[in-house]
């Protein structure tokens, strides 16, 4: 077989190329092979962007970590999936992990705090309504066993106003509607309902997160996301973990730096406009790897306002008794 | 071979011991911890919440909510169905009629309605009560249409060669001869609004049984769980037996 000099070349560089795209894919299978799986229970809420973000930039695989994301409806879903085993590591709002705790499950800790998203929640009244005392005898529409539940709860209580309002149970996606059609005369929701809520006419923001009774004293919202694990797949885990920490925080860095360009990425999770998703991303507070060890000291403030937080839901006959919160705490992943 | 029929005292006393054996069986997996009391509380814990709920009186409103809106939405899907499901048995033009319609509502489930109903009717009990009453609609209407197609013809030929109008024939042979059957399908019907009714409390309740059960869910009581599916079955019981007497009491000629 006579080749010429140029095809011999060319045949040559195509061979390499086919040979360098081989190895580089059994690397790539043999890097996937070695990778930690981890079940991730997530949804399109806020809370759990850092983690989206992270596995959409390929960081979490570059770390060895292969995420596998599982969406649940409501923070009491994801929590039965942690105590079945089918999550390792989920983002939840803080009153599902308490309720849980109140009942004595030892099956997960807290490792970390990805925001505060106290802006973007509140109680919204229509106009005329100028304070909580002219909500006497309306009709006030929240999701039950929520945060934004507990903030209404919290700012009726200390205006004395617990039995002058009807207070009903309305789901999240509900509320907007209900609050257009005059079912209801007030609305305490969370973003994306606060956001839509907001823009609509006649309406107005009459209290958020930061007017309730704890944010002042302990900057702890009616109920802030934590980022637990599954204790009996961290132990066996441990150096995943502290890997997924890292990553995880370096999306909270492009999320608080770079809302423009994290905002890319979200839109596929949420289906939000790009416009809302920046103003969804600048809404909440994003913390560093560095602030964990602070946020989660004990005793330390926000931690007491955690405790405290778990007493008020006694107070409100949510849950039966107060969990110590510090033994659910696990700072040694960061 | 002499085979004696067990009497009625020794069947229930195998049925109160089954009962008891079963029971502690379970409390004594809980104790153990064979069963984490967080995934299936102990029937102790049951009943304790029962005890305290019953105390503060929140457990009979809730059973009465769910009882009214049962009740309500039953009611009105059967004073409905009973004579419309009358017409479409003994015309064949008026079911083909409404043929394809009730085809097209019978396998939806009672969950299918709830984004429609909130938004007819909104956050309000006539939601809870629309939620029950087409659920239960479309099963009653073809328990009736059969009931009323299962009517002897003889019986009606025989009534019209006597000189019955269409009324007379409706109300002297077609009503008490599918009268047993319509009943014994509401029957079901009744139990069915129960699963009606609890699809309905998901959203925007404040009380009833499937709000305790969310509720209860969503704080991880389970205990509140179990109590409200034991007082589902409970309330499904009494009435059924309530439905038995107006039963024997509406058809005493079939005593």
């Amino acid at each position: 077989m006579n080749l010429s000099r140029r095809k011999f070349l060319h045949s040559s560089a195509a061979m390499s190329a086919l040979a360098a795209a081989g190895a580089s894919s059994f690397a790539g299978m043999a890097r996937a092979a070695d990778a930690t799986t981890i079940q991730y229970g997530g949804s399109a809420w806020l809370g759990h962007y850092p983690a989206y973000l992270a596995m959409k930039s390929g960081a979490l695989a570059a770390a060895g970590i292969d995420q596998q994301w599982q969406s649940f409806g409501t923070s009491s879903a994801r929590m039965s999936a942690v105590l079945s085993g089918g999550i390792d590591i989920a983002c939840t709002g803080i009153v599902s992990a308490l309720a849980l705790m109140a009942r004595g499950s030892k099956h997960f800790s807290i490792v970390a705090v990805p925001e505060s998203f106290g802006k973007v929640e509140g109680l919204f009244v229509r106009d005329g309504v100028n304070s909580l005392q002219d909500l006497k005898g309306k009709k006030l529409g929240v999701t039950f066993a929520s945060s934004a539940h507990l903030l209404a709860l919290d700012l009726l209580g200390s205006a004395g106003l617990s039995n002058d309002v009807t207070v009903l149970n309305v789901p999240a996606p509900e509320l907007p509607g209900a609050i257009q059609s005059g079912q209801i005369d007030a609305a305490a929701a969370w973003t994306p309902q606060f956001n839509r809520i907001r823009a609509m006419t006649g309406m107005k923001l009459l209290a958020d997160d930061t007017q309730f009774s704890l944010y002042k004293k302990y900057n702890v919202t009616p109920g802030p996301d934590v980022l637990i694990v599954r204790n009996a797949w961290a132990e066996k885990n441990g150096d995943a973990v502290r890997k997924y920490l890292k990553v995880y925080f370096d999306a909270c860095q492009t999320l608080r730096d770079k809302p423009d360009e994290a905002a890319r990425s979200l839109i596929a999770l949420t289906g939000m406009s790009a416009l809302d998703q920046i103003e969804t991303i600048k809404g909440a507070d994003w913390y560093s790897l560095a602030q964990q060890t602070q946020l989660l000291k004990s005793p330390g403030s926000y931690v007491d306002g955690l405790q405290r937080l778990a007493e008020m839901l006694v107070t409100y006959k949510q849950i039966d008794k107060a969990p110590a919160v510090r033994q659910w705490i696990n700072t040694s992943y960061l | 071979m002499n085979h004696r029929q067990p009497s009625r005292a020794t069947l229930l006393s195998v049925g109160f011991a089954s009962v008891v054996v079963f029971l502690l069986a379970w409390e004594g997996a809980c104790r153990t911890g064979i069963i984490d009391p967080l995934f299936l509380p102990p029937p102790s814990a049951v009943a304790e919440k029962i005890v305290a709920m019953m105390a503060d009186g929140t457990l009979l409103a809730n059973v009465l909510a769910s009882t009214r809106r049962v009740m309500t939405g039953f009611i009105a899907a059967t004073v409905v169905a009973i004579p419309l499901g009358i017409m479409l048995g003994t015309s064949s033009y008026a079911r083909a009629a409404f043929d394809p319609i009730l085809s097209f509502l019978r396998p939806l489930p009672s969950m299918s309605w709830i984004p429609l109903s909130l938004l007819w009717f909104g956050i309000s009990e006539t939601q809870k009560y629309s939620i029950v009453f087409m659920g239960t609609f479309a099963p009653a209407l073809v328990y009736v249409i059969e009931a009323t197609r299962n009517v002897d013809p003889l019986l009606i030929r025989a009534a019209k060669n006597l000189g019955a109008s269409n009324w007379q024939v409706m109300r002297e042979v077609i009503l008490p001869a599918s009268l047993p059957q319509i009943l014994s399908g509401l029957k079901i019907i009744l139990g069915l609004s129960w699963t009606c009714v609890i699809s309905a409390e998901l959203v925007a309740a404040r009380e009833g049984l499937g709000f305790l059960i969310m509720n209860g869910k969503e704080f991880f009581q389970t205990e509140v769980v179990v109590l409200g599916m034991v007082m589902i079955s409970v309330t499904v019981l009494v009435t059924d037996i309530v439905f038995r007497a107006i039963e024997r009491k509406v058809l005493r000629w079939q005593a």
